[in-house]
């Protein structure tokens, strides 16, 4: 593994190094990539390190919750699984090192002239905070995976802790990398004077603080969660399928139901967080809202609708599976408050939010008291329902709020090209806007949550047979994956195509021959592309880091033992 | 099977409602298969609640099984986008061109090369001050406009559509409301739109060129009425007086005053000056 990694820096050194060169002549002419182009190289380099990224900084968070809540409930899977996790994560910072060092040489052979002028508007970032932050989070992570079985029993406070610094580590270089990133779609800008001159008169911190700059670091460090949860249950569903003994399955049967808890824990936020950076994405530029919702970017937002939607299900679904291996499940029941507020939730969420439109606070003094209603007011009424008429309707109302979520103003992928036969009548032209979108997504968090909390009670209240679950839950377990890959593509595509025929917004132009918006289709073909490399690597990285294991057998002396087990 | 036989009937009972439903209420063919196929989803939905257990796999046929299942999905997903409404690229890729202008990547420091878009700036403003001088000659290139609700006076002359260089100028002032994209917030002859910013078929009724102008290098220094709330918020784009030119701003204001009064049924917003 060692050789493999020193050959891929090395051939990446060759080819770059190479480039970077030809980067520090004045006027020298950029490289051109074959086959692909340059705009698709740097697309493919950049979203594999985004991938990559997202699962060293979201695993962390997910490891010292699992290695915290084991601790506390002296629960040893939670250990086990969060080392196991861990190794993994091991390989791929350094497959996301790899990538990063690649990601500038790909930029700076591509654009050279625009790179070398980021660089300079970032040096501080890129030179020293960024490649800092990233030795000192690996050598925190060597250390809290190598202290792992030393630092056990009465001294597991202080392996729990140091994950904590890792942490902390992880979370700052997100923020460091993501000032220059975000800075890209929304640079400083000040009133009656001109970007180049508001940039002049800009400090290292206006620039990383710019307008996009926090959002995008709650809707990263939510997604991450999410992205990490779904791929510890992909590596479940593997392990799964790979087991030799009911003991095995039965582990990793409960790994993909905690990775998967923990994921639609966070992915419940997400589009909340999603329309936060937007909305501020908005305010810097109008006109940036034009171009997602009605122009060129409009069908991307339809089929982020579609790719949301699938996963809402596919996560009820799993819970729909789970409930198969649970025994007294039918014994449980919820008051009938529940399934009636989840029907009534899509038309009062449209009407409370068209009537009072973000930021009006009234909205949410609507739609808090009917979420609520259930848990508050269901203790008074005496109907109850059983789980499976209450997951039926939820599944219902899932597939209703992401049917009005993905009714489009008009089938058009511009408003130029909108013809009369392909718009929504007058009267119903509400369907499209975006009170009735951000409706629809609280009625499918609302549906979702209440599945979740209903599964939590049908697991405290019946008795669960881990590893007894259906085979067709491990696909959800992977398609879960896939698609919040492929979302997390879809839409950071949107986020780089925003900035239009800009490298940085209304700052440096792109004089490039492909500088104009892709088709859906391509981008879509392309980010799949992108989806199945980076399965395929993750793939390598569980069979390398987690099946020797299962070859050699588990050793004990290697088992953690919680405090006051000894 | 009879269950999965009930739920496809109901399926087929729901999708062919809602597609009948949505006919007779108006919406176009596209929306009612629309609504049948997110019928059809509901019922595949509710068809693979009652799928039998499948028994966990193992070996090399559950590796054969997961790359099929990729497989589905990397068509899925890419066939399901492409199924689409897509944009087209070539719509934008001379639109693209025609904005950033002649000017081409030197310096990064510089990336609009300043001195020749300086070069052509003055070129076309000399142009416009030749063209506003020989409009001012003719005379009958000033057309009178009705002014409603107390409008504030027509100060500035119309060029005349017809003649060859004030053509040149419309049609300069034409081509940039296309190429900055002002339709998506404006209506202009019944077209664009969608009430994000006002109607702006009458404002040559209001404003100046120059006043037009000044609106668009500055959006806050003008008002219209009944935007109160775009307008704090600066919703209009404070980003044209750096991608514009000064000659093409006095185009597009000249192309829009030259309206004025045509289409008298269309109402535009009265502009309040601001600053």
């Amino acid at each position: 593994m060692r050789h493999l990694v020193t050959f891929v820096a090395f051939l990446a050194l060759c080819v770059t190094g190479a480039a970077s060169v030809y980067a520090q002549t004045p006027g020298s002419p950029s490289v051109e990539f074959p086959y692909t182009g340059n705009r698709a190289a740097v697309w493919i380099v950049a979203q594999f390190h985004t991938l990559l990224g997202a699962f060293i900084l979201g695993a962390p968070i997910f490891v010292v919750m699992a290695e915290w809540l084991g601790y506390r409930k002296q629960d040893l899977r939670y250990d086990r699984m969060a080392k196991e996790v861990t190794k993994i994560t091991v390989i791929l910072f350094s497959l996301t090192a790899l990538t990063g060092g690649l990601f500038i040489f790909v930029l700076l052979a591509t654009y050279p002239q625009f790179t070398t002028w980021f660089i300079n508007q970032f040096y501080l970032v890129f030179a020293v905070i960024y490649p800092l932050m990233f030795i000192l989070g690996t050598m925190a992570l060597y250390a809290y995976f190598y202290t792992w079985d030393a630092w056990k029993g009465e001294k597991k406070g202080r392996h729990i802790a140091l994950g904590v610094l890792l942490n902390l580590l992880c979370l700052a270089t997100m923020f460091a990398i993501n000032g220059p990133t975000s800075f890209m779609n929304t640079p400083v800008k000040e009133e009656g004077i001109s970007p180049m001159e508001a940039l002049a008169a800009a400090t290292l911190w206006d620039k990383i603080a710019n307008a996009s700059w926090m959002p995008m670091n709650i809707h990263r460090i939510d997604g991450n969660i999410a992205f990490g949860g779904f791929v510890v249950g992909l590596i479940a569903a593997y392990m799964h399928m790979g087991a030799k003994n009911q003991e095995e399955r039965a582990y990793y049967d409960w790994m993909g139901f905690a990775g998967n808890l923990i994921a639609v824990g966070a992915m419940l936020l997400q589009p909340f967080t999603g329309l936060l950076l937007a909305y501020q994405m908005c305010d810097y530029d109008f006109s940036f809202c034009q171009y997602m919702m009605v122009e060129q970017l409009s069908m991307f937002f339809e089929m982020q609708g579609a790719v949301v939607g699938l996963m809402f299900l596919g996560c009820n679904y799993y819970v729909w599976l789970s409930l198969r291996r649970i025994q007294g499940v039918e014994q449980v029941r919820m008051t009938v408050l529940a399934p009636i507020v989840m029907v009534l939730f899509p038309p009062v969420a449209i009407w409370g939010l068209t009537t009072y439109w973000i930021p009006e606070p009234m909205s949410l003094a609507i739609l808090i008291p009917l979420a609520l209603a259930p848990f508050i007011l269901g203790r008074f009424i005496p109907g109850t329902v059983s789980v499976h008429t209450v997951m039926k309707i939820g599944f219902l109302m899932v597939v209703v709020s992401d049917a009005i979520w993905l009714t489009p103003n008009g089938f058009a992928a511009t408003e130029a090209r909108m013809l009369d036969d392909l718009k929504l009548p007058e009267s119903w032209d509400f369907l499209g806007k975006m009170p009735t979108k951000l409706g629809a997504i609280f009625s499918l968090v609302f549906a979702t949550t209440i599945n979740y909390i209903l599964y939590g009670k049908a697991i405290r209240q019946g008795t669960i047979a881990w590893g007894k679950i259906d085979g067709i839950s491990q696909f959800v377990l992977i398609f879960l994956a896939f698609t919040s890959i492929w979302a997390m593509g879809l839409m950071g595509a949107v986020r780089s195509l925003l900035r239009k025929f800009f490298h940085t917004y209304n700052l440096i132009p792109d004089f490039t021959a492909e500088s104009f918006t892709p088709t859906l289709s391509y981008s879509a073909w392309l980010i799949t592309g992108i989806t199945v490399v980076f399965f395929i690597v993750v793939s390598v990285a569980v069979f390398v880091a987690l099946r020797p294991v299962e070859l050699k057998g588990r050793e004990p002396e290697g088992s953690p033992v919680p405090a006051g087990t000894k | 099977m009879g269950k999965a036989m009930f739920k496809l009937v109901i399926g087929l009972v729901v999708g062919g409602g809602l597609w009948f439903t949505a006919k007779a209420m108006g919406f176009p063919p596209v929306y009612q298969w629309a609504f049948f196929s997110y019928a059809a989803v509901g019922t595949v939905v509710f068809l693979l609640l009652d799928i039998p257990s499948m028994k966990p796999q193992s070996g090399w046929g559950a590796a054969l099984s997961v790359l099929l299942f990729f497989g589905l999905l990397c068509v899925g997903y890419g066939a399901g986008a492409s199924l689409l409404p897509q944009f087209d690229p070539e719509d934008e890729k001379g639109k693209n061109a025609k904005v950033l202008g002649s000017a081409k990547s030197g310096n990064p420091l510089d990336p609009w090369k300043a001195d020749e878009v300086i070069q052509r700036t003055k070129e076309l403003d000399e142009k416009v001050k030749e063209l506003e001088a020989r409009i001012k000659a003719l005379g009958s290139g000033s057309a009178p406009v009705a002014q409603p609700g107390g409008a504030a006076p027509v100060t500035a002359s119309v060029p005349a559509p017809g003649g060859a260089s004030g053509g040149d100028l419309l049609k300069v002032g034409e081509e940039q409301w296309q190429l900055q994209e002002c339709y998506n917030c404006h209506k202009l002859r019944g077209d664009g739109g969608k009430k994000r910013g006002p109607e702006l078929d009458n404002i040559g009724t209001y404003l100046t060129i120059e006043e037009i102008k000044q609106k668009i290098f500055d959006p806050k220094s003008f008002m219209a009425e009944g935007f109160e709330k775009e307008w704090e918020k600066g919703r209009m784009p404070d980003k044209f007086k750096d991608v514009m030119s000064d000659s093409e701003m006095i185009a597009l204001a000249t192309w829009l005053h030259s309206f004025a009064g045509k289409n008298p049924s269309v109402i535009t917003p009265k502009p309040i000056k601001k600053k």
